[in-house]
């Protein structure tokens, strides 16, 4: 049983906001939607928020509160011991991430440093930036910063993390809210908020919209990686799930809307008819591309001057950058946990786990065609994990779950049968429907070479990837199940 | 702005950051009565 707890409600609810709030609700929400209509995304997308996001971050909260143990140990609780390698499988995928993840930091760490550098400012070739700096080995660098700056505060167990986050919060917050008061204020802001709230009827019948508003709300909640449930652990035995959990899926899509805001006034104000287009199909259509090209591009063109545009583009960089910090924290802190689990005392537990993400993140800070994959693969993945927590509580009693775990103890409201429906029938159906409409999707972008496991971006290396970790943790489920629920968590 | 904007941006808004800020202010209620 753990002996560390989240002093409060607020320092636990704004340690899960720090999760759920990601480079994804700033870089990947305003180009999807974008891509996907505009308003007509916005609809689907709330629409998923309360048949996705809330009844997993709900369960999540519910099954570490209930379990006090990581994902191997909760699946074996859960499910029953045969099941452990679930658990095992969703620790792994979130773990997978957290290795390319960092590389992410530390990309938003270097454009912080070259933006109030002067580099950002004064280059007339963002393109070429981008290229020199990522083929080169500075993202290498900045990963090991990133994974040392992450380490250091997990070190400091649950107390490091809340006060991490009581402060980077808070301070995101402010650096969003203060890009937002400039961002509309530019000429020409409205007709970018237009855009983003204008739906369009055709697009809103389509079939797409919706998938992606789905696959949007997978991806950025933090819902189903097993980091909710990691933080949850250490939540105070009186603690409430299901206000918690409410407060945790509205206010990461709050910041997402608020990104969206800041992204569209920006590109109407700064680049009127083209910016749309670079954002649906050029520069800004990708992640990186919106983030490290295009938008720095943008800045330059920002009214005031050399200083305003740097400290814009500065605070964006740093909301980037601690957006991206808070969510990897909690991915250490998975890993980690899953070790101490396994009775490895905490401190040796966190360098291997630091050991493991510098040495295999360096293949991704290397290569973006290493990144590309593991992006893809772990992605998709995410969705498997969101299916295995719903099947864990469906195998526990979905009924028992709801009154025991999530109606227990400290809850603020009572949930009523409603919930039952939505984890064990609407979530499973939105689980199957995504991962076969990826893979699907998969085969029509590479008609030739979808079956190759060698391709970054294709069915088979997904199946191949997937399939030897779960054989792996299939065959070491006895192993894995005497070694987590046998042992005692050593501080 | 047309009316499907107006709609579109008031039933986003305020599901979503109403939303927030409602369960904030029980939250903020719940807490202070324990």
């Amino acid at each position: 049983m753990t002996r560390d707890f989240f002093t409060s409600r607020w320092g636990m609810i704004i340690s899960v906001i720090g999760i759920a709030v990601g480079t994804g609700n700033i870089w990947r929400f305003s180009r999807i939607v974008a891509q996907n209509g505009g308003g007509s995304f916005l609809i689907p997308w709330v629409v998923f928020l309360l048949i996705w996001s809330v009844p997993l971050i709900m369960a999540e909260f519910a099954i570490g509160k209930l379990t006090r143990k990581g994902t191997i140990g909760s699946m074996a609780t859960l499910a029953g011991n045969r099941y452990a390698w679930m658990g095992a499988f969703i620790g792994f995928v979130t773990t997978a991430i957290m290795f390319y993840y960092s590389v992410v930091a530390g990309w938003c760490m270097y454009y912080l440093s070259a933006s109030m550098g002067g580099t950002l400012s004064s280059t007339s070739d963002h393109m070429a930036l981008w290229e020199s700096f990522s083929g080169g080995y500075g993202p290498l660098g900045f990963h090991i910063a990133a994974m040392v700056i992450g380490a250091l505060i997990i070190l400091r167990g649950v107390r490091g993390i809340e006060r991490t986050n009581r402060i980077l919060i808070p301070i995101l917050l402010v650096i969003l809210v203060t890009l937002a008061i400039r961002a509309v204020t530019l000429d020409g802001a409205w007709e970018g908020i237009a855009y983003l709230f204008t739906p369009d009827m055709d697009r809103l019948m389509d079939y797409r919209v919706w998938l992606q508003a789905l696959t949007q709300n997978a991806w950025d909640t933090g819902a189903g990686w097993g980091l909710i449930l990691t933080y949850a652990i250490y939540a105070r035995q009186k603690e409430d799930v299901s206000l918690n959990a409410a407060l945790t899926a509205f206010g990461n899509n709050s910041v997402s809307l608020l990104a969206g805001i800041i992204i569209f006034s920006t590109i109407f104000a700064l680049s009127p008819g083209e910016g749309v287009k670079e954002l649906i199909s050029g520069t800004g259509s990708t992640n990186t591309g919106l983030a490290f090209i295009f938008l720095p591009q943008l800045f330059q063109k920002m009214p005031g001057g050399v200083v305003v545009q740097t400290i814009f583009s500065s605070l964006f960089f740093l909301g980037l950058t601690v957006a991206a910090l808070t969510s990897l924290i909690s991915m250490i802190e998975l890993a980690t946990r899953l070790f101490t689990d396994m009775g490895l005392h905490r401190r040796k537990a966190l360098w291997l786990v630091f050991g493991m993400g510098v040495l295999l993140g360096v293949p991704s800070a290397l290569s973006l065609q290493f990144f590309y994959n593991q992006d893809w693969v772990w992605g998709v993945a995410l969705m498997i994990s969101g299916g295995f927590i719903a099947f864990g509580v469906i195998k526990y009693g979905t009924d028992k779950f709801r009154r025991t775990a999530i109606n227990g103890e400290g809850s603020d409201f009572q949930i009523g049968r409603w919930y039952n429906v939505l984890i064990s029938v609407l979530v499973p159906v939105q689980v199957v429907v995504l991962i076969v409409w990826w893979l699907w999707a998969s085969t029509t972008w590479d008609p030739d070479g979808w079956w190759d496991p060698f391709r970054p971006e294709s069915l088979g290396t997904c199946l191949l990837q997937w399939g030897i970790v779960i054989l792996v943790f299939v065959g070491a489920n006895s192993w894995l199940v005497r070694r987590t629920m046998s042992s005692r968590e050593v501080s | 702005m047309t009316l499907s904007t107006l709609f579109t941006a008031v039933v986003s808004l305020g599901i979503v950051w109403g939303g927030f800020i409602v369960f904030m202010i029980i939250a903020i209620k719940r807490e202070r009565a324990k």
